[in-house]
Order: structure tokens, then sequence, then C-alpha cells
């Protein structure tokens, strides 16, 4: 591939300012007393930072957010770790249906799923409508092909079918199998798919916003509150966000990265 | 082969087969109860009544404001994926270009942390950048430059702005598969046999790479279309969208009878799956041609 050294010197340059400065801006207007009539700043304080952490619900909806983001991330691993592994060693001919879940979660609209969740569920007298149980499913659908992905990437690059023959024939049931063996090597994949789902749910604001409403809030719920009081103290939460799904994707990046080396990598692979 | 049949057919007596399938139960129950069947009701409560089988529904609910949504978000879509596709794919070239591997690593790396960056945050940044007293805003005026009111960032041009936040670095990761296996062989001999630049992406580059274009196109018209956070943070009610619409109905904001809601609901599904199904059809070709 062939490009002219200034026009790529100028592409990257502006795609780099148009990916940064929304960014920079924010930080900067957080920590600005004033900065809506000047170029520059009119002073810099960390005062809005201290209003609006010091806040009650600023906590509780922390609070919510970490708890429901963790929460979800443990279920789906719980639940498709397992079946993954099955479907890659005994049942290939599942793996379509997989696919076809994971089609459904990117295809379906945030406010489509909440709706259907919804109408479905608003008629079965379960303890599931009004209640954090509903975010939870609706954001392990949302999520379902995060977790998927890595899980089945990472099995694919292992020989999970001489390890489990290997690991049966020197006696090992299914259960040993799947935690002493498979899950161990396949952990940096187990791992991303929990910080990519746990990150997608730390900045869900859909399906909270319509399936639980005001009854449990999170943090992009009060971050959207914020942005119609008071633009100094939400971009200090606007940055907050920023920070979590940054830290999240950078230690995705550093796991994949340390997969690839070939000292320390996981067992078997092509 | 031979150990897989040693060790693993044994177990699978002929009666049992079915048993295989039992582990996969829990999985198949949250599908079901989920996905599948809240679909299903949306499916038959907007197409059945006592009577039966009817449409109604669906031409009741295409008031002149749910068209004018449906158009909105169609040209917003087509805008924000055909904007993400070009300049998606110029800046993957000059990243797989560049002579340094830091460059490529470091912006590849930003391009994943971006991706999955929409939502209140983006908008709220965004405002701040390009508001009425925006950062932005501000440097251009005291250069000159008016931006408002031709300009707002609480409009549809706002909004594709705003989109193209999380578009291009989806865009950038989906091409650049592709884009590595255009052969620098192909370009050398292209260029030994005479042609230049822009002939060598008509008549080589371009064709080689169609489905992928096509295919990521799909992707991010698809990606754009289901948006709502960005928007409602953004724009609030202003700009008419589908999403903005159905959550309106979802929240009662609006009276309306709830099977027109779940009408909407079909059709943006009906539009989604369209744009899914194509993605991976074309995908599948894309791949195909790569190896």
């Amino acid at each position: 591939m062939r490009m002219n050294k200034f026009w790529r010197t100028m592409i990257i340059v502006l795609f780099l300012a148009f990916m940064i400065i929304p960014v920079v801006a924010t930080l900067t207007f957080s920590l600005s007393t004033r900065w809506d009539r000047s170029i520059f700043p009119e002073g810099m304080t960390t005062q809005w930072w201290q209003l609006v952490t010091e806040r009650a619900a600023f906590k509780l909806t922390l609070r919510n957010s970490l708890v429901i983001s963790a929460v979800t991330a443990i279920c789906l691993g719980v639940l498709v770790t397992p079946s993954i592994y099955w479907a890659h060693v005994r049942l290939q001919k599942s793996k379509p249906i997989f696919e076809l879940m994971s089609a459904f979660s990117f295809g379906i609209p945030g406010v489509v799923l909440a709706l259907s969740l919804l109408r479905f569920y608003s008629k079965i007298p379960i303890p599931l409508v009004n209640t954090p149980n509903i975010l939870v499913a609706a954001c392990m659908v949302l999520c379902f092909p995060f977790m998927y992905r890595p899980v089945a990437n990472a099995l694919d690059s292992i020989d999970v079918k001489v390890l489990t023959e290997a690991a049966q024939s020197l006696g090992c049931g299914w259960w040993n199998t799947l935690f002493r063996v498979i899950i161990p090597n396949i952990m940096p994949g187990v791992i991303s798919g929990c910080l990519l789902v746990f990150s997608t749910v730390f900045s869900e604001f859909t399906l909270t916003n319509l399936l639980v409403g005001s009854r449990f809030k999170t943090f992009p719920i009060y971050l959207v509150e914020f942005t119609r009081f008071d633009g100094r103290q939400a971009s200090a939460l606007a940055v907050i966000s920023f920070v979590v799904a940054w830290v999240t994707s950078l230690l995705i990046i550093w796991i994949a990265g340390r997969r690839a080396k070939p000292t320390g990598g996981p067992v078997g692979g092509h | 082969m031979t150990s897989d049949t040693l060790i693993l057919r044994p177990r699978r007596k002929p009666g049992k087969k079915l048993l295989v399938w039992i582990p996969l139960i829990p999985v198949f129950i949250f599908g079901v109860s989920f996905q599948l069947i809240p679909v299903l009701t949306l499916l038959r409560s907007s197409l059945f009544r006592e009577s039966g089988l009817t449409f109604e529904y669906f031409t009741r609910a295409f008031t002149p404001t749910i068209i004018n949504s449906f158009s909105n978000s169609l040209k917003l879509s087509t805008a924000t994926a055909f904007l993400g596709v070009v300049f998606g794919s110029l800046v993957a070239m000059a990243i797989i270009s560049s002579p340094k591997k830091i460059v490529r690593d470091s912006l590849t790396a930003l391009a994943d942390v971006t991706t999955n960056f929409g939502g209140a945050p983006l908008a709220f940044a965004f405002i701040i950048t390009l508001g009425s007293t925006g950062v932005i805003t501000l440097i251009l005026k005291a250069i000159g430059v008016n931006l408002y009111p031709e300009f707002r960032i609480y409009s549809i041009t706002g909004l594709t702005i705003a989109y193209l936040y999380f578009q291009l670095p989806l865009m950038i990761l989906l091409i650049i598969p592709s884009l590595l296996g255009l052969k620098n062989e192909w370009w050398e001999a292209a260029i030994n046999l005479g042609a230049n630049s822009s002939k060598f992406w008509w008549h080589v580059g371009l064709p080689i790479l169609a489905p992928a274009l096509m295919s990521s196109f799909l992707l991010l018209f698809a990606n754009s279309f289901g948006a709502y956070a960005t928007a409602w943070t953004l724009t609030g009610p202003d700009v008419n969208l589908v999403t903005v619409q159905i959550a309106a109905l979802i929240r009662g904001e609006v009276q309306l009878q709830p099977e027109l809601a779940d009408a909407l609901a079909v059709v943006s599904l009906l539009i989604m799956s369209l744009c899914v199904f194509g993605y991976i059809w074309l995908s599948g070709k894309a791949n195909r041609g790569r190896s």
C-alpha cells in the first residue's frame, strides 16, 4: 500500500484532532471556572469535581452502575463459557444458533429490545418488570456477542478436542476438564469478554432509561440529568465515563497483546 | 479423527442423541425467553387482533410524523455510514501505510478504544466542543468564522458529526484486514503495466474491496439506525428519529395504542435484519476473496 507522505500525515493529524479535541475540551471544561465567552478558560479550579463527587447521588449511581455491570459480566460469563465449550467439543452443529443469537443481539435496537421485554413480561407475574433484574436480562441480551466472540475465538485458537481427550483419558470428568484444563487455557478470552461487557453496561443508557427509569439510577442516567442542569459538573461526570471506558479497553488490548506473544501464551494453538 | 472416534464416539449411544443437547439448555432458555418470545410477542400483537390477521396497525401507525422520523433515521444512517466508509477507509489506509509500527499500533488501539464509545458522555463532549458556546465555536468566532446560527450541533447535521466519532473507528477496524489483503505485487504489476494510482484503484483496488466496503456500509448503517442514547442526549425530542419516537411511546409521552408502537418496532427490526443479514452475506464473500 502506498500513500503520499504529506497526505498520510494530514489524514492522521485530522483524525487525531477529531478524536482527541472533544475529550480534552471536556476535561478542560470540567476544570475551568468559566469557559463560555473567551477562547481560553478564565481560570482553573477543582471545585466542580469536589461538588459533584460529594453528592450522595454520585456515590449511589456509581455503585449501582458498578454492581449492574459486574453482575451482567459474571452472569454472561457463567452462562456462555460452558455452553460454547460444549458446542465446540460435542455439538458443532449448534454453532449457527449461537451465531444467530449474536446477530439478533447486534441487530435489535435498544429501544425495540426494551419495548419487547416490557410488552411480554408486564403480563407475567414474576418479579422482573420495574426491578433491576430486567435490566440485567436486557444487558445480557445486548452484550451476548461481546462475550460470545472472544470466548469462541479463544476456543478456536486452542485444540479443544485434543485437550479434552487428553484430560478424559487421564480420568477427568466434564466439569474437571472444563475448570482445570479448558478455562485456564481460554482465560484471556473470558476476561476480555467480561471486560467488554462491563464497559458496555457501565455506559448503558437506553435500556436503563426505558426499563427501570428513575427507580434504579445508574451513572449515565445521572450524567444526562446533570447535562440539563449544570454543564461543568456534568463534564466532570463525562470525564469519569471516558476514563472507565478507556481503562477497560486498554486492559483488553493489553491482554490481547500478552496472548500474541510466543511465550506465556495458551497451550496448543495453530 | 481416529482419536475422536475412539474416545468421544462410544459415549454417544444411538438412543442418547438428544441427551447431548442437555448442557445447552440454560443458554437456549435464555435465548428463547429474552430474545425469541418477546420479539414474537411484538410481531403477533402488531399483526393480529381477535378477528385475525390485519395490516391495519401498520397503516395507522404511519402518520406524517412517523413517516418523517423514518425518513430522518434513514437519511442520518445513510450519511454517517457513507462518510464513515469513505473517511474510515482513508484513515485506515494512512494507518497501514505508516512505516512506524508504533504509529500503526497506537492508532489501531485508539480506534479500538473509541468505537464502543457512544451515548451520553460523547454527546455532551460534542456540546462542549461544538455547541453554541463550545470551544471550537469560540475559536472559530475569534478568527471571524461564525458557525451559528447556520450550523447547530443539536440538529441532524450535528448528530452526523457526533455519530462519526464511533462510526470512523468502527470502519477503520472493519476495513484494515481487507486493506492488508491487497498485495503489494498487484500494485507493482499495475504500475509496471502503465497504470497510475487512480487507474489502479478504479480497476483493481475498488473491485477487490467492493464486498468489504458494502458489508461495512451495512454494518455502519445498522449501527446508526438503532442508536438512541447519543441522539437523545444531544437533541432531546428536537430531532425526530424512529428510536426517539419508539422511546417516547414506551415512556407514554404520546398516547397511542400499544399495537401501533409494536408496528413501528417491527418495521425497524425489519430494516435492521436486512442490514445484518446483508452484512453477514457480504462479509462472507469478502473473506472468501481474501483467503
